[in-house]
């Protein structure tokens, strides 16, 4: 089978995410699925290769285009609202049994967007894949009418899983330290303004004034004009 | 100075108006609750707490002190005194729930003695009437590896331990029973004929040994100074041929040594000599006890019969004739294997007064009287609950009549009309009959279950762990009705309400999914909550395994909402089949415990069957050995009323609200950090990983909470050895993905939404967590933790909050520095103020009807109810509301304006003329 070749270089956002990861080593992913496969229950889609998981940032994907048989396969599974299954499996270093993985898209969804979908694989902090899935981008171009094999576009992303922060003491004893120190000096000066300060009483008296005033005008009017 | 004098001027008209305008005000304040906890007054108004103890393991009556009691020691390791006239406790020990906390041996007389653990053994002496510790000593044994077969038992003022060694001899060792001083060393008797199915009937230790055919019944007093075995033949006593071993002691016995003989005769051990008694056991399953009373001893029997009923029958240990006082026949008391768990006879003016304590199957204790009066019944099932359903109660049927005339739409003009003009002749008719009844004597009936009109009365239906199905009234704690199914397994079972009170003419309709307790597969009960009556598919067993079950999203036109069942060769099942063309966008997943394997599965039609098509599968161990520790997802058909929150600068950041995201917490091992705990965010429609974190050293507990855009869930942390709890929020960011009322896709965008995370530390060990739920969701969320120290404690989202802090110019979030890293428990935020929980397990939350209100039920040994209002009860009036004072006041300011309205026109009319 003729292999197109696709290098898609992907950039991860983040670079110090991939310092959590305690452990290094080359990883493989081996994608197939259940179209044009004859006999086999899934056959090859593709490859995916990475020569460091700490690096992360640069892999190889290698698939095969799709032929005519593949797309009509694909449209008869669309034509039902069907999933397009791809099984994965993993294998590293220390994993040379492989890791088994299934994700699913929906097959119109996958010809609608030409193609196009994005891969993400979670990596824990000992090196070990627990997810690859597979969705389905929103891509501008639809399939060429008329070709004989399609390009898949695919994103391939490695997502670490994070490691989840800790109570926060050391910035919380410090600031009590700050305080302290602070009283220790000497109370700290309230050098607001008076009607910053006493607005409180000043408001009440405030309104009351103009409302008794407001209310009765005329006898005060009457008073004044005698 | 002059104008301002003008202003200052006493004026009292001018007050007397603004007095009137201030009235308002005091209308206005005098309606704010400001009250935050609650009153003493106020203790047990809104709460109930209802005590258990257990299965009871022993029991005996405490005839010696002047207060009558009953002590008992359970399987959940609790030593209680129970009134005997009603039932209640009367002091109660909870001790530890692992095997140190066992209770081995429970005896009465003055003091209450009991042994509990297992090698050391503890021997505690407590006070009968108020159940204080009066002394303990400690017990341990050097042989390890026998000590589970240790019987303990107490003989003139000793306490005595035997330990067999199967086929070899029997050791037994006297302690003083106050200090624990050893009267000797341990004395090893050569005992070759014994082996496990031996019986302690004390102090005889007796076995039937021997080949088939020449078995011998062999008896040995194990405290005497001389050995002396008793040894006869069986063939004297039963048929050999079809004797299957069968030796049990008898149920409830401290008077002469005896047991039963394969379920067939008594035999008592008498002056060193086998007796045989002229009574047989009626039923193999009859339960056998040997009492005193003034006229010799008395063999009893209890059992229960399907066609019978339950029946006690009496017999004279000497003569053998029947004692007919005490026979008892109760076709209606429907108690499975019956128990007798004590008994105890008295004889106080030449009529034999005799009290049974029996127990059922279904754990429940009966007090009976001779005649087969119940004195009281507890029902012990309660004290270990596994799952809750709150479910609402029906209107009233007027209110339903009223509701089905609006419910019509079709029809002419006339139609209506003359629909119209019969429900209020109906409802005319109604009241004059509820006239002419309050001109009666007063309804003796209790009050309909109807619904009341802030939705704060529910039922709340309890399985328990021996499968034994509760309905409770939420108001009183009393319950409706009780359902037992002894074949249920309630490991990890699941209730669901199919269709709610709220469409008469159809029932309420509750089913409970478990297990089948031999075969293991599916059982499915389903009941009128409200009445606790079988409907639908009443009691049905599955032949095949259960993976997982679900409620399909829409309902039928019996507004019934169908059962999904996923069994174990990925077949589809559904109740009610004609439900099958309604599947559609259905997806289900199934989490394996030990291997960490999930896997999502489509639902199909294809319209003739349905069936489920494996989408996705991921492995959140990574491959390695890890297990899914909880799984959490969000409560079906969850509101949220609002989809953002304003942040200080008036911008409005959106939350990620996918309906179809699960929690997985796993937990495995790790070469560099021992324990790893792994928290993962997984939408179980497409299998896609949203979030996940790592927690280095730490171990998993099965508590979280998940609603809306924010997940919790506690762990422990090995480094630092205190429970933490991490939160998460998700939000999609400032702007909002879809539009606003457009539907969420899981399948559709592959955005993902930013998260926020923070720990805190909880200086508590915590048994259970759950949030409050209320309506409409408009109120704050709450949540709320049991903690084994038997506080139930409110903590507001807020101070769980991962988003901390105001978001500075740039959009970044500004770190929270000033909030402390411990999560503080205020003595206020305790819901059961002193009435602490013994050993807490699970806390579930219910909305009323009422949007400020939550209701409350935290279950475990104790059952603990009360209501919750997070945002404090806006919607209603507290609880003290003087009506009179504000009537009142009310009255004299419209008076005081009146007159005054009427003295300022005098005045005026007055100056008018000068």
């Amino acid at each position: 089978m003729r292999l197109h070749m696709i290098a898609v270089l992907t950039l991860l956002g983040v670079v110090n995410y991939a310092a959590g990861i305690d452990y290094d080593g080359w990883l493989n992913i081996k994608i197939e699925h259940s179209l044009n496969c004859g006999h086999e229950r899934y056959c090859s889609r593709g490859n995916i290769s990475l020569k460091s998981i700490r690096a992360g940032s640069t892999s190889v994907i290698e698939q095969i285009p799709f032929t005519k048989q593949h797309i009509e396969e694909l449209k008869s599974i669309a034509e039902v609202n069907g999933f397009y299954t791809m099984r994965t499996v993993v294998t590293s270093a220390d994993n040379s049994k492989g890791t088994e993985f299934f994700s699913s898209v929906k097959a119109d969804a996958f010809l609608e967007n030409g193609l196009s979908d994005v891969i993400n694989a979670w990596v824990l902090p000992n090196g070990a894949v627990i997810a690859v899935s597979f969705q389905v981008t929103n891509s501008s171009q639809p399939l060429l009418k008329g070709a004989s094999s399609h390009k898949i576009n695919s994103n391939f992303f490695l997502r670490y899983v994070e490691q989840a922060p800790v109570p926060d003491t050391a910035s919380y004893i410090q600031k009590l330290e700050r305080e302290r120190e602070a009283r220790e000096k000497g109370d700290v000066k309230d050098n607001r303004s008076f009607l910053a300060k006493y607005w409180m009483y000043i408001v009440p008296i405030a309104i009351f004034v103009m409302i008794s005033g407001a209310t009765n005008p005329e006898p005060a009017g009457a008073q004044g004009g005698r | 100075m002059g104008l301002l004098s003008i202003h200052f001027k006493p004026n009292f008209l001018g007050l007397l108006k603004c007095l009137n305008k201030l009235n308002w005000f005091i209308v206005f304040f005098s309606l704010i609750n400001l009250s935050v906890c609650i009153y003493e007054d106020q203790i047990g108004k809104f709460d109930w707490r209802q005590t258990y103890v257990g299965r009871i393991k022993f029991s005996q009556f405490d005839t010696v002190s002047t207060a009558k009691k009953i002590i008992v020691a359970t399987e959940e390791n609790v030593l209680a005194a129970l009134n005997l006239k009603t039932g209640q406790v009367v002091w109660r020990h909870v001790f530890e729930s692992t095997s140190t906390g066992n209770i081995q041996l429970l005896h009465v007389t003055e003091k209450v003695v009991t042994v509990t653990g297992s090698n050391p053994y503890l021997v505690r002496g407590w006070d009968s009437s108020t159940g204080v510790l009066l002394w303990e000593w400690s017990l341990t044994l050097q042989n390890e590896e026998q000590s589970e077969f240790s019987e303990f038992w107490v003989q003139n003022n000793m306490l005595v331990h035997m330990l067999p060694v199967f086929g070899s001899h029997v050791e037994v060792s006297m302690y003083n029973l106050l200090s624990g001083q050893n009267r000797g060393a341990t004395s090893k008797l050569p005992a070759t004929w014994t082996n496990d199915g031996c019986v302690l009937s004390a102090p005889y230790y007796t076995c039937i040994s021997g080949g088939v055919g020449t078995q011998q019944l062999l008896s040995l007093d194990v405290t005497s100074n001389a050995v002396q075995l008793l040894s006869r033949p069986i063939s004297e006593y039963v048929t050999v041929n079809t004797y299957d071993g069968g030796l049990r002691p008898l149920d409830t016995n401290n008077v002469i040594p005896a047991f039963t003989l394969d379920d067939k005769k008594i035999v008592l051990i008498r002056n060193n000599q086998f007796e045989i008694l002229k009574t047989e056991v009626v039923d193999p399953s009859a339960s056998v006890a040997l009492v005193d009373t003034m006229h010799g001893q008395v063999i009893l029997q209890a059992w229960f019969d399907e066609n019978e009923g339950f029946t006690v029958k009496a017999h004279n240990a000497a003569t053998g004739a029947e004692v007919p006082e005490l026979r008892v026949l109760e076709p209606e008391l429907k108690l499975a294997e019956p128990e007798l768990a004590a008994a105890t006879c008295s004889r106080p003016r030449d009529q034999l007064a005799c009290r049974l304590l029996l127990t059922g199957a279904d754990d429940s204790v009966h007090l009976m009287q001779q005649g087969g009066r119940v004195i009281w019944s507890r029902e012990e099932a309660l004290a270990n609950v596994v799952a809750v359903e709150f479910v609402e109660l029906p209107v009233s049927d007027l209110d339903a009549a009223i509701e089905s005339e609006f419910d019509q739409k079709e029809g002419s003009i006339w139609a209506a009309f003359t629909r119209r003009l019969q429900t209020q002749f109906q409802q005319l008719q109604t009241l004059i009959q509820s006239l002419q009844k309050g001109e009666g004597e007063e309804d003796e009936a209790p009050p309909a279950l109807v619904r009341d009109y802030f939705g704060l009365h529910k039922i709340i239906v309890l399985v328990t762990d021996v499968g034994k199905i509760f309905g409770m009234d939420n108001l009183s704690g009393a319950l409706l009705w009780q359902y037992y199914e002894p074949s249920l397994d309630t490991e990890n079972v699941l209730v669901y309400t199919r269709r709610t009170a709220r469409y008469p003419p159809y029932d309420a309709y509750v089913t409970i999914v478990g297990k089948h307790e031999e075969s293991g597969n599916g059982l499915i009960i389903s009941l009128n909550p409200i009445t606790g009556a079988l409907i639908g598919e009443k009691l049905m067993h599955l032949d095949v395994q259960l993976l997982q079950c679900a409620l399909l999203h829409r309902p039928d036109n019996e507004k019934l909402y169908a059962l999904i069942l996923l069994d174990k060769d990925e077949n589809v099942q559904i109740l009610p089949g004609s439900a099958a063309p309604l599947v559609e966008n259905m997806y289900m997943y199934v989490a394996e415990k030990n291997t960490a394997r999930v896997q999502g599965y489509a639902l199909v039609y294809d319209g003739r069957s349905l069936w489920a098509r494996r989408t996705w599968q991921v492995q959140l161990g990574g491959g390695g050995a890890a297990r899914v520790v909880l799984a959490a997802r969000k409560a079906a058909a969850e509101r949220v009323h609002s989809p953002g929150r304003v942040l200080p600068d008036r911008s409005v950041l959106y939350k990620y609200l996918n309906p179809n995201l699960v929690l997985f917490v796993t937990e495995g091992p790790d070469p560099l950090h021992k324990d790893v705990v792994v928290a993962t965010c997984v939408d179980a429609v497409s299998g896609a990983v949203v979030a996940a974190q790592t927690h280095r050293r730490a171990r998993a507990l099965p508590l979280a909470i998940h609603t809306e855009h924010y997940l919790a869930y506690l762990y422990y942390n090995d480094k630092h050895r205190r429970t933490e709890i991490a939160t998460l929020e998700l939000y999609e960011g400032q702007s909002r993905w879809l539009g606003a009322g457009a539907a969420f896709s899981s399948l559709a965008g592959r955005r993902a939404p930013s998260v926020e995370r923070q720990a805190y530390i909880l200086a508590a060990a915590p048994a259970a967590a759950a949030t409050t739920r209320t309506e409409k969701a408009l109120t704050d969320k709450h949540v709320i933790l049991a903690l084994s120290s038997g506080a139930l404690v409110e903590i507001p989202w807020g101070y769980l909050e991962a988003r901390r802090g105001g978001l500075a110019e740039d959009g970044s979030v500004i770190p929270a520095q000033a909030s402390p890293p411990e999560l503080l428990l205020g003595g206020d935020a305790r819901l059961n103020y002193n009435r602490s929980l013994a050993r807490p397990a699970r806390v579930h939350a219910a909305p009323a009807g009422l949007e400020s209100t939550s209701l409350v039920l935290a279950t475990g040994l104790d059952l603990f109810y009360t209501r919750v209002a997070p945002s404090k009860t806006f919607d209603l009036l507290k609880d003290d509301f003087d009506y009179y004072l504000i009537t009142i006041v009310l009255a004299a300011l419209i008076l005081a304006t009146y007159s005054t309205k009427y003295f300022a026109s005098r005045k005026i009319l007055k100056m008018a003329w000068k």
